[in-house]
Order: C-alpha cells, then sequence, then structure tokens
C-alpha cells in the first residue's frame, strides 16, 4: 500500500512538473569524464530527440508529456532518467553492454536482456587501430569459446578460427562469416605463394561490432551452414547530427621472433665432419673459406628476415539529417613484413547510407569496394607448402654457413648480375666441400621470383523496410558479393622453381560470384509492459558461382621477360575449375518473454542445398531456448538484490548442419586430359548420392550475472556438441584404385564440450584512475566417436610426413608418432619402442643391418609409423581464452591484453631437421650429441646422411613438445592531447607492442603455429615454417 | 488511406511474384551439372569416349609416380649403377639407400597409381562391353581390350617385380600382389589378400595372351607415332618376352621373342611393325618413335611430366635437369668397367662429365622441358632376350652372340667370337653386362638383378643387400595395410 502511495505522489509530481513544454540542457560524459560526442538524447515515449555536440553539450526542448529522457551511445549503457525540476541534467555514462541494449542476431536484433541464445559481442573499437591485415586476426582471446590461432609470420595468412573447437573432420570449421546479413568468403584464396585472406577486404576500422553466435538457439537460423558457429560482422552507420570526420593512423616495425638458433661455421664443421667420419666417409668432407680476407659465416636467416615498415590510414566521414544518415569511409594500409619481399597493400572505401522516405518506408544500402595486393616468396609456411625447397622458412636454417650466399672476384668484389649469385648444378655452390650445402640460394629466390595475389571485392546490398502496422516491418534485401582474384607468379629460369621449366610465368585469375536475396516480416510488441512478443518469418536465396582460369608459361624466349605477358615457347593450362552452388531457404523465429522475465525462443529453418544429390536435398534445422531472469524476482530483489542484481539461467539445444562440402561433391566425375596429343577422360572423383549435410547437435545451458549494480559482470555456460553424420573421406584400399583412395560418406562422429567463463570487472575506481579486467577461459575437450569402419584416418603434413591421427576416443588429428626413448649411452643411437615392446636402436653406418635390437644387438626391421606408431596426445588446446587489462587515468590509457592456452601437444618437425645429419645445419643443441667423450649426450652420435634418428623419415616422439603459453599479445599505451581540443574535436597517440612477450617452454617457433593452415585433421604441427613476429607500433586517431 | 493500401498491396504482389516465381525459375540450380568435368552415366555414350576413355588409361600409367618416371628411376637407384647427389628424401633417397619402410612416400604413390591404372583398366573392361552398341564396332572393341589387358600385364608386371618376392624365389610361391580384376566404384571390398606370385605371373600371361590375340598389328601410316605410343602386337609379344625372362622360363621366352626375331641376321621383325635396332643407338633418344621403340609413354611440350617427375630431371644436371643422381664412375658401376664398355663404345656418347666432373647420364637430354618419352620396351631388349633364353636353353651357340653382336656392334662395341664363351654362363653374363650398358637408366637394373636373386651390390656408403634381406623388396605401403585387413605384411 506504501508503494503504491509513493508510485502516486511520484507521479503527481512528475506530470504537475512536465505540464509545460520546456528546454532542457547538460553534458554527456563517459564515467572517465570525457565529453560522448554525438550521444543521441530522445524524450522518451516521442520521436524528439537531438545528438551531442563536439563538446557533449545538449539542448532539447522536452514536451508536456515527457517525463524522461533516454541517452544512447554506442559501447556505453543506455540511460534512462526521470526528468525532475532542474533543467540542467548533465549525464555520465557507463561504459559495456548493458541489457537494453540491442544485439545483433540473425536476420534482426534483439535486446541483450531477452537473448537465451549465446551470443558474444566483440565491439569494433576494441579491435581498430592494431597491426593486422584483417579483422580476425585481432579477435584472439577476446571472447570465451572462440581461439583464433595465427599460423606464423606471413602477411594476411588467414588465421585458424575455431568457435568451440573443430566442428568437422573433413569440411570447413572456419564460422560462417556474414557481413551486414550477406554471409562472405573466408581461407585461403591465393593461387600461389603469397598469402590471401578474402577478410582483409574488410578494414577492421568500419566495424562497428562482432557478435559471434555460438550455440543452436543463436545459430540455427543459419542452418545447414551454422555449425562451426556464425560471425556477424556489423559496419558502422552514420548517426544524423553534425558531420563526424576522422582520421586514423598508425605506423610500425616488424620482426621476426624466435629464429632457430643454428651452428656457426666452425661448429656445422665441427659436426659435419665427425658425422662423415663416423660415416666412414674418406677425410673431412667441409672446409673453412674465406673471401678477400673474410671468413665465410654466412647467417642465413639474416637474408631472410628484416625490419618491415608498415602504414596505415583512414578516413572516416559520418552524419546526416532526420531523414538521411551515411556513413563513408576510405582507407589505405601498406605493410611491410618480416620476411623480405612479403607485403600487403590495401585500398578500400564503403558507403553505408539509410534514408527514411516515409515515416513507415526506410530504404539503405552499402556499397564497399576493397582492392588488395600480397606479395611473398615462397615461404613454404602456407598449407601445403612445407617441404617446398624453395620454402625460404626452411631455407633460413637448413643451409650450411661454410658458403656465401654471393661470388666474388679476387679482389673480394661481388660479381655483377647473375654471376654474382652462389649457385651451381641447380643447388647453392658447394664452394670448397665435397658435399652439397644446401637445396637452394634463397637470394636469386628473393630477388628475381615473383608472386602476387591480388583481389578485388565488392561486397554491396539494398534494402527496402516498411512498417506494415505497428510492430510489424517487412524487410527485403538483395546483397552481391563479388570477389574477384588475380594470381601473377614469375619464376626465373636461372635458380630455384623456374630452373626446371627454364621459366615460369602463371598466371590464375579467380572470380567468386555470390547474390543473395532476402525476405523478411519481422513482428515485435510488448503488450502492457507484461508480454514481449517477437516473430519472424523469411526466405533466403543464395547462388555462388566459382571459376578459376589461368596458364602457365614456359621456357622463357629471353631472360629479358619477367611477366606472363612476355614470350615464351610453351603455354599450359593451369587452375581451369568451374562450380556452382544454389541454396534456398525458409526460415523463422519465435520470441516470448512474459515481464521479460521468463523468456522463450524458437528457431527454425529449412534448407535445399545444390550439392547434394536430389532426394538428399532438403533439411529441417532448429534450436529451442529458454531463459530466467531470477533477479527480477521480487524474493531476489527483496533479498540480495542490492548487491547481485542479475541473475540469469538460460539453456538452448538444437540441431545445425555442415554444407561445406565441394559443389559437386556427390557426383561421379571424369576429368579431361591429354596423353601426348591426344584426349583423355580419366575418373577423377568418386561420388556418393546419399551424401547429406553434417549435423550438429548443441545443448547449452548457463548463467549471466551482475554484482554491484553490474560493476561485475559474468557469464558461465556449458556446452556439448554432438557431431553426426560427419563426411569422411572414408578410406578405401588403395589396390581398388578409387580416386584418392577414399569416398564421401556421412559416416563419423564426434563431440565437443566444455565450460566457458567471462567476466567483465570494473575493478577499481577512484577519481580519474580506472582498472577494468575482463578475463576468460574456455576448457574443452574432444572426442571421436565413430569413423568409418572404425579405421584410424592418418593425415600428412604437405603430403609427405604423416603427423596426425584421427581415431575413435581421442581428439581429432591428435599428434601420432613413433615413441622414441633418447640416445643409447653405451653406443650413441637412438632408442625406438616398438608396438610389441621391443626396443630398437638405429645405426645409419649399419650397412644392412642398421636396425637392430636393444637387448642382444641382433637385426631387425625397421619400425614403421603405422605398425609402432602411438598417439601422443591431442594437438587442441584443452583451455584457452584471453584476459584484457586497461588501466585509464585522465587523458592516458592503457590496455594490455593477454592469451592463453594449452593442454596440447605440438609436433615440432622442424627439429627433425633442425638436427638432420644430412648437410643440413643443426641447431646448437646438436653440440650435446654423443660421442665416446660425451656418452650422456641427448643427441645421437652424428652420422652423415642419418635422416632417421632424429625424425626426418618417420615422425618420433622426440620432436613432441607441450604446446602450453601465455602470451602477452598487446600493450597499448594511450594519451589524449588536451590542448589538442583546441583544434579538433579530440586527439590521441598511442603506442603499441604485439606479440609482445611469450611464455612458454615449447622450442619451435611459436605454440600457435599452424603449418596446415586451417586443416582439421593436421592442427599443431610445425614444420618448417617461418616463426611469428612482433610489431612496435605508434598511432594517431584524430577526431574533427 | 485507400491509396497506402494499394500502394502496399502493390509492392507485396510484386515480391511475392518475384520470390515465387523467380524461385520456380533457379529451382533448376539445385540440379546443376559440371560444365568442365563428365558425368560418370554418359562416359561411354559416343564412340570418341571410348578412345578418350582408354587414352586416359595411358595417361594415368604414364604418370609421374608410375611408369612415366619414377617407378623407373626407383627401380634402376636401387642398382649399382647410380649415385644419389641430393640427399633428397622425395627423390628416391630411401629407395637408393635401401631404407623405406612401409610409409615411405614412393612405396606408396607407386601402389596407388599402379592401382589406379588398374582399375580403370577394369572399369574399362566392364564399361565398354556393357555398352558396346554405342562403338558399334566389334572389331575395334576387341583392340580396345586387348590395349586394356596390355596395360594391365604392364601394371601388374612392373608392381610384382618390387613388392613382392621374384617368381625364381620359390618358383612363385610367396606372396604376391592382391589381385583386383573387378571394377571398384563404391564403397565395399576394402578387405583382399594377397594372391601368390604365380597366381600374379597367370593373370599377366592370361592379359597378355588376350592382348596378343586382340591387338591391332600396327597403325597406319607406319610413321604414325601410335606405333610407339599406343599398344599393338608385337609390344604384347615383347613384353610376354620379358616376363617369361623373368620367370626362369627360358624356352618360352625364347617362343615368344622368335616371334619377332627371325632365325639369323638382318634381325628384323616379319610381322605386324617391322620392328629393327636403329643404325645409332642415340636416334632413339631423339627420335622417339623409330621402329625401335616398341612402346613408349610420349610426352610433350602441352603433356609434360610434372614437377619432379621426368627421368631428365633425375639424370640431367642443372640446368637441363636437377642433377639427382650421377653415375656411378667407382667400383661397381657399370660406367667404370672400361673393358666391356669401352670408351669408343657409342653409348658413352649418352653420358656426359658435368663440370663438377662426375659422369650424368644424357640419354633423357631435352631439359628442363622434359619432352624426351618414357622408353618401355626397345627391340634391342628383345634381340637380348632372345639371346640369352638360346644361351641359357641350348648353351653356347652362335645365334645368342649374333644377336648379342647386333645389339654391341651398331654402338662400335667390340664383336665377341663364339670362342670368347667358355660356357653358357660366359656367355650369359657378357649379355647381362651388355644390358647394363645398353639399357642403361631405362628401368630394367632391378627386374635384372632380381630375377637371379642377386643381391644389391655395394655403392658409396650404402652397403650391399643380399637377397635374403628383407629390404631386398619393398614392403607392402603403409595405406594399404591400413585399410586392408587381409593383406599380409612382407617378412
Amino acid at each position: 500500500m506504501n508503494r503504491i502511495i509513493t508510485t502516486l505522489c511520484f507521479l503527481l509530481f512528475v506530470v504537475a512538473s512536465a505540464m509545460a513544454q520546456r528546454s532542457i540542457n547538460g553534458t554527456v560524459t563517459s564515467s572517465e569524464g570525457e565529453a560522448l560526442v554525438g550521444a543521441t538524447v530522445l524524450v522518451k515515449g516521442t520521436t524528439r530527440g537531438t545528438v551531442t555536440d563536439i563538446n557533449g553539450r545538449y539542448t532539447l526542448e522536452v514536451p508536456a508529456n515527457g517525463t524522461t529522457i533516454v541517452v544512447k551511445y554506442t559501447g556505453y549503457s543506455t540511460m534512462e532518467l526521470p526528468l525532475g525540476t532542474s533543467n540542467v541534467v548533465d549525464l555520465v555514462l557507463a561504459d559495456g553492454t548493458t541489457l537494453d541494449e540491442a544485439v545483433v542476431v540473425g536476420y534482426g536484433t534483439q535486446q541483450k536482456r531477452t537473448i537465451t541464445g549465446t551470443v558474444s559481442t566483440i565491439k569494433g573499437s576494441d579491435i581498430a587501430q592494431l597491426p593486422a591485415q584483417s579483422f580476425d586476426q585481432l579477435l584472439q582471446g577476446r571472447s570465451p569459446g572462440v581461439n583464433i590461432n595465427i599460423p606464423n609470420g606471413v602477411l594476411n595468412n588467414p588465421p585458424v578460427i575455431r568457435i568451440r573447437g573443430i566442428n568437422s573432420i573433413n569440411l570447413s570449421s572456419i564460422p560462417l562469416i556474414v557481413i551486414d546479413g550477406v554471409p562472405t568468403y573466408t581461407n585461403q584464396f591465393s593461387q600461389n605463394s603469397a598469402a590471401n585472406n578474402p577478410l582483409s577486404s574488410i578494414d577492421p576500422n568500419d566495424i562497428e561490432s562482432v557478435e559471434v553466435l555460438k550455440d543452436a538457439a543463436a545459430a540455427a537460423i543459419y542452418g545447414s551452414r551454422a555449425s562451426a558457429g556464425v560471425m556477424l560482422i556489423t559496419t558502422k552507420r552514420g548517426k544524423s547530427g553534425k558531420t563526424q570526420l576522422s582520421y586514423n593512423n598508425w605506423v610500425s616495425w616488424t620482426q621476426a621472433t624466435r629464429v632457430p638458433e643454428v651452428l656457426n661455421a666452425d661448429q656445422y664443421l665441427e659436426v659435419k665432419n665427425e658425422a662423415a667420419a663416423n660415416a666412414n666417409l674418406a677425410g673431412p668432407q667441409y672446409f673453412l673459406d674465406t673471401i678477400g680476407g673474410r671468413k665465410v659465416d654466412t647467417r642465413w636467416a639474416d637474408y631472410i628476415y628484416r625490419t618491415g615498415l608498415s602504414h596505415n590510414h583512414n578516413l572516416g566521414i559520418s552524419g546526416g539529417s532526420d531523414k538521411t544518415t551515411y556513413y563513408l569511409s576510405l582507407g589505405f594500409t601498406d605493410q611491410e613484413g618480416m620476411i623480405v619481399g612479403n607485403s600487403f597493400q590495401r585500398m578500400n572505401s564503403r558507403l553505408n547510407f539509410d534514408h527514411k522516405v516515409t515515416k513507415r518506408f526506410k530504404v539503405g544500402g552499402t556499397v564497399s569496394y576493397s582492392e588488395s595486393k600480397n606479395e611473398a616468396p615462397n615461404t613454404g609456411s602456407l598449407e601445403g607448402g612445407a617441404f617446398a625447397t624453395a620454402g625460404i622458412g626452411r631455407l633460413a636454417f637448413v643451409l650450411s654457413p661454410l658458403v656465401d650466399p654471393y661470388k666474388y672476384d679476387a679482389d673480394g668484389n661481388r660479381l655483377p648480375g647473375l654471376s654474382g649469385y652462389n649457385v651451381a648444378n641447380g643447388a647453392l655452390g658447394v664452394g670448397k666441400n665435397k658435399q652439397s650445402v644446401g637445396f637452394l640460394n634463397p637470394l636469386p629466390i628473393i630477388d628475381l621470383n615473383r608472386n602476387v595475389s591480388g583481389g578485388n571485392q565488392i561486397q554491396a546490398n539494398a534494402f527496402a523496410q516498411y512498417q506494415i502496422i505497428e510492430g510489424l516491418n517487412f524487410r527485403t534485401q538483395y546483397g552481391v558479393d563479388n570477389l574477384n582474384g588475380s594470381n601473377e607468379q614469375f619464376w626465373h629460369p636461372f635458380h630455384g622453381d623456374g630452373l626446371s621449366s627454364n621459366g615460369n610465368a602463371t598466371n590464375i585469375q579467380v572470380a567468386n560470384r555470390r547474390w543473395n536475396f532476402q525476405n523478411t516480416l519481422d513482428y515485435n510488441r510488448t503488450f502492457g509492459d507484461v508480454h514481449s512478443i517477437g516473430a519472424l518469418v523469411g526466405h533466403e536465396e543464395q547462388a555462388t558461382t566459382t571459376e578459376g582460369w589461368g596458364a602457365s608459361r614456359t621456357n622463357i624466349a629471353d631472360p629479358f621477360f619477367s611477366t606472363f605477358q612476355g614470350n615464351f615457347t610453351t603455354i599450359d593450362p593451369v587452375a581451369n575449375f568451374q562450380t556452382k552452388n544454389y541454396l534456398l531457404s525458409y526460415f523463422g523465429r519465435l520470441n516470448y518473454a512474459f515481464r521479460n522475465r521468463y523468456m522463450v525462443t524458437a528457431n527454425l529453418r529449412h534448407d535445399e542445398y545444390s550439392a547434394f544429390a536430389p532426394g538428399n536435398q532438403k533439411g529441417i534445422f532448429w534450436g529451442v531456448s529458454g531463459g530466467w531472469t531470477v533477479s527480477d524476482e521480487g524474493f531476489w530483489k527483496n533479498t540480495i538484490g542490492d548487491w547481485f542484481n542479475y541473475f540469469k539461467i538460460r539453456a538452448s539445444y538444437g540441431t545445425v548442419g555442415n554444407n561445406a562440402i565441394g559443389d559437386f561433391q556427390s557426383q561421379y566425375l571424369y576429368n579431361s586430359g591429354l596423353y601426348g596429343a591426344a584426349p583423355t577422360f580419366t575418373w577423377t572423383q568418386a561420388g556418393n548420392t546419399d551424401l547429406s549435410w553434417e549435423t550438429s547437435k548443441k545443448f547449452d545451458a548457463g548463467i549471466v550475472f551482475g554484482f554491484k549494480n553490474d560493476r561485475i559482470q559474468g557469464e558461465y555456460t556449458y556446452f556439448s556438441n554432438l557431431i553426426d553424420g560427419l563426411i569422411l573421406f572414408a578410406p578405401q584400399s588403395p589396390s581398388r584404385g578409387i580416386p584418392g583412395s577414399t569416398i564421401p560418406i556421412n559416416v563419423g562422429s564426434m563431440i565437443n564440450k566444455g565450460h566457458e567463463f567471462a567476466l567483465d570487472v570494473v575493478a577499481f575506481r577512484a577519481g580519474k584512475f580506472t582498472w577494468k579486467t575482463r578475463p576468460n577461459i574456455t576448457f574443452m575437450s574432444n572426442e571421436v566417436t565413430e569413423l568409418y569402419n572404425d579405421s584410424d584416418i592418418l593425415a600428412t603434413t604437405s603430403g609427405l610426413e604423416t603427423t596426425n591421427i584421427t581415431r575413435i576416443s581421442e581428439a581429432v588429428g591428435s599428434i601420432y608418432a613413433v615413441p622414441t626413448l633418447g640416445v643409447n649411452p653405451e653406443n650413441g643411437r637412438r632408442l625406438f619402442v616398438k608396438k610389441d615392446g621391443t626396443v630398437v636402436q638405429y645405426n645409419h653406418a649399419g650397412g644392412a643391418t642398421r636396425w637392430t635390437k636393444l637387448e642382444d644387438g641382433s637385426a631387425t626391421s625397421a619400425p614403421s609409423l603405422v605398425a609402432d606408431g602411438v598417439v601422443q596426445g591431442t594437438a587442441l588446446p584443452k583451455w584457452y581464452g584471453g584476459w584484457e587489462n586497461t588501466f585509464t587515468y585522465g587523458n592516458i590509457d592503457l590496455n594490455i591484453q593477454m592469451n592463453y592456452a594449452g593442454g596440447n601437444v605440438i609436433y615440432n618437425g622442424s627439429k627433425a631437421g633442425l638436427r638432420d645429419q644430412r648437410f643440413w645445419n643443426n641447431n646448437t643443441d646438436v653440440l650435446n650429441r654423443w660421442t665416446e667423450n660425451n656418452t650422456g649426450g641427448t643427441i645421437p652420435r652424428v652420422v652423415f646422411g642419418d635422416n632417421i634418428s632424429n625424425g626426418s623419415a618417420f615422425a618420433i616422439s622426440e620432436n613432441v613438445e607441450k604446446g602450453d603459453f601465455l602470451r602477452i599479445r598487446n600493450i597499448t599505451l594511450g594519451y589524449k592531447i588536451p590542448f589538442a581540443s583546441k583544434y579538433f574535436s579530440s586527439l590521441r597517440v598511442y603506442g603499441n607492442v604485439n606479440n609482445a612477450f611469450l611464455f612458454t617452454n615449447y622450442t619451435g617457433t611459436d605454440p600457435e603455429v599452424s603449418s596446415n593452415g586451417n586443416n582439421n585433421r593436421t592442427p599443431g604441427v610445425d614444420r618448417n615454417t617461418v616463426p611469428m613476429s612482433r610489431t612496435f607500433l605508434l598511432g594517431l586517431n584524430l577526431n574533427f | 488511406m485507400n491509396t497506402k493500401i494499394f500502394k502496399f498491396s502493390l509492392l507485396a504482389a510484386f515480391l511475392l511474384v518475384a520470390i515465387g516465381s523467380g524461385t520456380g525459375c533457379r529451382k533448376e540450380l539445385l540440379t546443376a551439372l559440371p560444365e568442365n568435368q563428365l558425368a560418370e552415366a554418359v562416359s561411354f555414350e559416343t564412340p570418341d569416349r571410348f578412345l578418350s576413355l582408354l587414352n586416359g588409361i595411358y595417361s594415368q600409367c604414364k604418370q609421374g609416380n608410375f611408369l612415366g618416371s619414377r617407378y623407373s628411376v626407383f627401380t634402376d637407384v636401387r642398382g649399382e649403377e647410380f649415385l644419389n647427389e641430393t640427399g633428397n628424401g622425395v627423390t628416391g633417397l630411401q629407395t637408393w639407400n635401401h631404407t623405406v619402410v612401409e610409409s615411405t612416400n614412393e612405396v606408396n604413390y607407386i601402389w596407388n597409381a599402379g592401382y589406379q591404372t588398374i582399375n580403370s583398366i577394369n572399369i574399362y573392361l566392364e564399361g565398354a562391353q556393357a555398352n558396346s552398341r554405342n562403338l558399334g564396332n566389334d572389331a575395334l572393341l576387341a583392340n580396345y581390350l586387348g590395349e586394356a589387358r596390355f596395360i594391365r600385364a604392364l601394371c601388374y608386371h612392373s608392381m610384382v617385380l618390387i613388392y613382392c618376392r621374384p617368381y625364381t624365389d620359390g618358383n612363385g610361391s610367396n606372396l604376391g600382389l592382391p589381385l583386383r580384376l573387378k571394377a571398384e566404384r563404391l564403397a565395399i571390398d576394402n578387405d583382399l589378400a594377397r594372391s601368390t606370385v604365380a597366381e600374379v605371373y597367370a593373370q599377366i600371361l592370361d592379359d597378355l595372351n588376350f592382348a596378343e590375340t586382340n591387338l591391332p598389328q600396327s597403325y597406319t601410316p607406319a610413321t604414325d607415332m601410335r606405333n610407339t605410343t599406343r599398344a599393338h602386337k608385337n609390344a604384347a609379344i615383347a613384353l610376354k618376352a620379358r616376363v617369361y625372362l623373368g620367370m626362369d622360363r627360358y624356352t618360352d621366352a625364347l617362343a615368344e621373342a622368335n616371334k619377332l626375331v627371325p632365325a639369323t641376321a638382318p634381325f628384323k621383325a616379319t610381322t605386324g611393325i617391322q620392328h629393327e635396332l636403329q643404325a645409332n643407338v642415340k636416334t632413339v633418344f631423339t627420335n622417339y618413335t623409330t621402329t625401335e621403340s616398341i612402346f613408349s609413354f610420349p610426352f610433350t611440350t602441352n603433356n609434360l611430366p610434372g614437377t619432379q617427375n621426368a627421368l631428365g630431371y633425375y639424370y640431367n644436371p642443372a640446368p637441363r635437369g636437377n642433377g639427382e643422381y650421377s653415375l656411378n664412375k667407382a667400383g661397381s658401376g657399370i660406367v667404370a668397367d672400361s673393358v666391356a664398355f669401352a670408351v669408343s663404345d657409342d653409348r658413352r656418347g649418352l653420358i656426359i662429365i658435368h663440370t663438377n666432373n662426375k659422369p650424368y647420364l644424357n640419354k633423357f637430354a631435352a631439359g628442363p622441358q622434359s619432352t624426351d618419352y618414357g622408353p618401355m620396351i626397345r627391340y634391342a631388349e628383345v634381340l637380348l632376350t632372345a639371346a640369352e633364353s638360346e644361351a641359357r636353353v641350348n648353351g653356347v651357340n652362335q645365334r645368342a652372340v649374333d644377336l648379342l653382336n647386333a645389339v654391341r656392334t651398331r654402338s662400335k662395341g667390340s664383336a665377341y667370337a663364339l670362342t670368347d664363351f667358355a660356357d653358357a654362363n660366359a656367355l650369359v653374363a657378357a649379355l647381362l653386362k651388355e644390358r647394363r650398358i645398353e639399357f642403361l637408366g631405362e628401368g630394367l637394373r632391378n627386374f635384372d638383378i632380381m630375377r637371379l636373386n642377386n643381391p644389391f651390390p655395394a655403392k658409396a656408403n650404402v652397403a650391399a643387400i643380399p637377397s635374403s634381406s628383407n629390404t631386398y623388396i619393398w614392403p607392402m605401403p603403409s595405406g594399404e595395410r591400413q585399410v586392408n585387413k587381409l593383406l599380409q605384411p612382407n617378412p
């Protein structure tokens, strides 16, 4: 009764004080005291509103019935404030998403408060202004459940993106990435050795937010494509009001980290000649040399890595009137990698435009055009390239220090032109040595060869939206996404890859064309503040064609030519591909919330997809979810509500699919080629008309909570994802002669489950000082539960080295190797364990009896990976996460972002190379080899030519290492220059160190490494790849 | 208000038409077929496709991982004639130094390529007969089937030589290959045990007898390259002679060889293509389709062997190749034998001394674009097979010596006299040496060592491998071992 009276009194007071229209004014600032420019200030329940000026000030005419004002500003909590008598109302907005903020979901938005699926939001402002080629490289550690690995330091190499683990064995595990409603292209797009990630078309500065849909409730609306999760990218749009002009710029310096330490000339001489003697070769094989009095001691890595200089510019203009708003941006970036000859350039522009034709009718659109150019030497660091003889990742550590890269005359001057390169017989010149010293000389390759992968992408869409009745909107959208790639490769005939064809120029053009047509009818209404209803029905069609054509011109007419357009005697077609697919869908969603306290959501989607055979094209996907905001209950509010202000429980279940198979994968196909001059047809693809999408059954349950008026916010989620009907390329006995010895069948299953935790805490706030901390961590496991005929699937790195196995009850792509037991102190031989437990040892100088049993020295057969291999552990991190700390003091801000992962093992294949006893240079750990005087040596007795003892012939457990690490990913220190406000709205300068520190016991290049790119079956392999880079950056943000 | 309703209705109607009818038309997109690949269902639809599929079988057989180059390289470098120069594991290092294990790439790749060819043949044999009315020419069909079975024999013979104990070890009683003779298309029948070596040879002979009966005598005109690049009667006979030689069935080998070799000089085939020796052996390696080349695989600038696949890539020093293997001029190599292989011998002209002072084989000289054909059977081999069979069946005799001299003296090698040979063994030894000189780098060395159960001689720092060693033959490949549960490993 008291409450009612109080309420009535309050209302009377409000009504009385708002009898007449009046003008109020004030400023809107952040909790740090910074003026917020362009914040929207509205009178609740009316259309009246304004935006703040450059000093955060506003003036607003409040009509007689206006009682409350609402202030909205992106990235900050929306605030509602009942008006009192004062006409000066200053507002301080807390930052962070709050429960009433709209979150982008599939085909619409939803209030965060009522969402019952698992959606994480990453703000664009968190990832802008950092050194990267594409936004996805910057998402590391920022959201629970999302693990992102940068494979190595090759510019624009697509990161490995995994939402809650690997969600397929053979199909893509990259989430569906949707940009402003239109799904776009992902993964390696290059046709040569320059990496090219199509997502680099998007300027990270243009991104407003990235929403990650993780569970079935959130993702089911994307049906057959949602198995690996969905990322919705929303680009910035204009706000009505004064024109906002911003200019952002950074300059950075990039260097290679953790380059392997190899032997110098003296050490190399000692080890290799000892190895030669042990191999019974007559006399020393290697010799020191001098050039012009200087001792030759080449550090090859110094010729391959450099300090790369990059700069980045982005100019944004946004604004508009009440009816029309726009966001226009221009970007330019020019980046040099840590590898000589590796660069990335992008020019991009975007116009986002919205116009209200009438009160009910709205149109808008987006046009974005981006042009990029990637250039790189053959790094041997992209998927499939690990063993390329010209791969300079390996050449940086494999070549002998005893020879110089160049040739000199008697006076020590470098010989001119091509004669100045030290090459002989198609390899690095041996100089005085009797054995070879290297595969290739990397310098002519770097200097003379060229690999460019350029691209241009047009992403455009137009929409119209009509409000039929209040709450009911019809929207139609048509979008295109055309991605074109032009790949140019020139291999000079002088040395390396171009030698065997006497020069090779290969140009490949790739065109991806997509249209997407969507129509939705959306109803949203709240009745009497009690029943909130949301309903959506929609239709979507999408068609994509992918075409490639190219030619390889070989046998150069004259070395004068260095482009495809020059003259060559031979031309052969390459990379001719031509596929298309089509997806036809209907979908719907129903939300209901009772007093925003009890919420249920149901999603349904019907997909029909062309890649499957007729009869298997249609599928239904769905998700249901529910939530209960316990903290809105009276019993809660009245007891612990003061300090435990928010508590929500939610759960979801549903099924989604993965349809990312080849466009014609269900069909049996013959390719045409040549036999001499005669045309041929050869069976090249085994199909399967029973083929269908993979089904992912996702269960998800969690809590969301807030303490102390949301000063501490957090969430915990348990998830379990059972993936059924995995399309396995079921191994067929090679003797059956099926192409690739596989047939695709929906046969496997596996399960991902785990726990996600995230906190967002204002840890400390006093005066001008604030410390905010945002840790998150995910614990998860993957287990394969069914495979074709229960057969293991072995997988190789670059088609040569078997390193991974997919086996029932193990994680997908586990590391697989023959167990080794170190070195026999008696004779310096590596000890291996066969399946039956027999310990055998290897002596490369042993002639016909190289393999002997430890127990009696009797001859025995070689161990083999297939027969004797043992699973060494999962290659997938069992835990991973990130931790961001932001400190602000007045105008100074400091951000420290960490990420961490572990519980996995890595196959350090490069270690095998670094201990190989052919001419290959070795890691300095080889100095501790077994000799008669050092019987405790950890490296086997060196025998020249030995490629078995250290794992070059087959993977050994000696090279398996733990992958745990903690990385200080970013340290950013910024300062807002106060006096600049005289001339500009704001000016901030900042410095950043990217990949600042790495704490790990892993001895290879980097624990995040992936020599096999995004491949699901071969994660966690470090083979001949270039290392990671560290970047120092200076930048400024200027707002006019 | 009414106009609003009207406008809205109009818009709605328009969109419904766009979505509805449009979707109807676009439904065709759901059943798209590839435009640059042929669906299986129509693969035997026209006579041209019968021929294209057949040519596809040849092209699979000559792929880099099989008979087009690597098989020949690997089988030769197991022997004593070559030294590995690059230490590169992907270009046969482990084959050369006898350290292959079941997961070694070449052990798997050769197997996979061989069986892919065999399955294409099996599919062809079934498909061509089932769709014979689409060809409408029974004589041509018989030719085509003969060609397919000729290639199948060549595939099985090539593989049984390297994965299985020699026929002569226990008369074929050892483990042979899994004999796949049916078209394999679906995900069934993974498990198949190995037949015995004898059963594999029986199949090879059956295929070759069928081929001999059904293959054409020759293609016209006589200069048609198909007389070298496609199978014909003489090719089947010549291969059969080789097969019998490896089985220790010298009488049969002689009978087959004699179909192509007259009793006395001039030695020139009298049936089918008029096969004979060319005046200069070098001609064979510049003009690939002479009447000496009974069967070879073609390569052209538009149909190159591919990266690291060409014979020339392995044997030519840079820049024409990559000089993967030099000739072994010390100790056991035939190049070191200046008596049998005199400096004046024309075949020394097929060897060059490179700037590093090492000899390299120069038979496949057309680098860096390797358009050299891959020789499979030359008439010289038929002559030496005839000679060896004569010697083994009839002891030292004039015809055997004449045949040997025919090959030897055309390259200015000193002629042997009947009296040079104390017994048949001496004559056979000379013949075997002649084969090393004549066919250096042509893929026959492994065959000649193993059919006699001889050890692989030592070379450089690689020790000799006796025939009792388990590395004498290749292991069963890991890929097959993993899936084919009935496959027995080699001991």
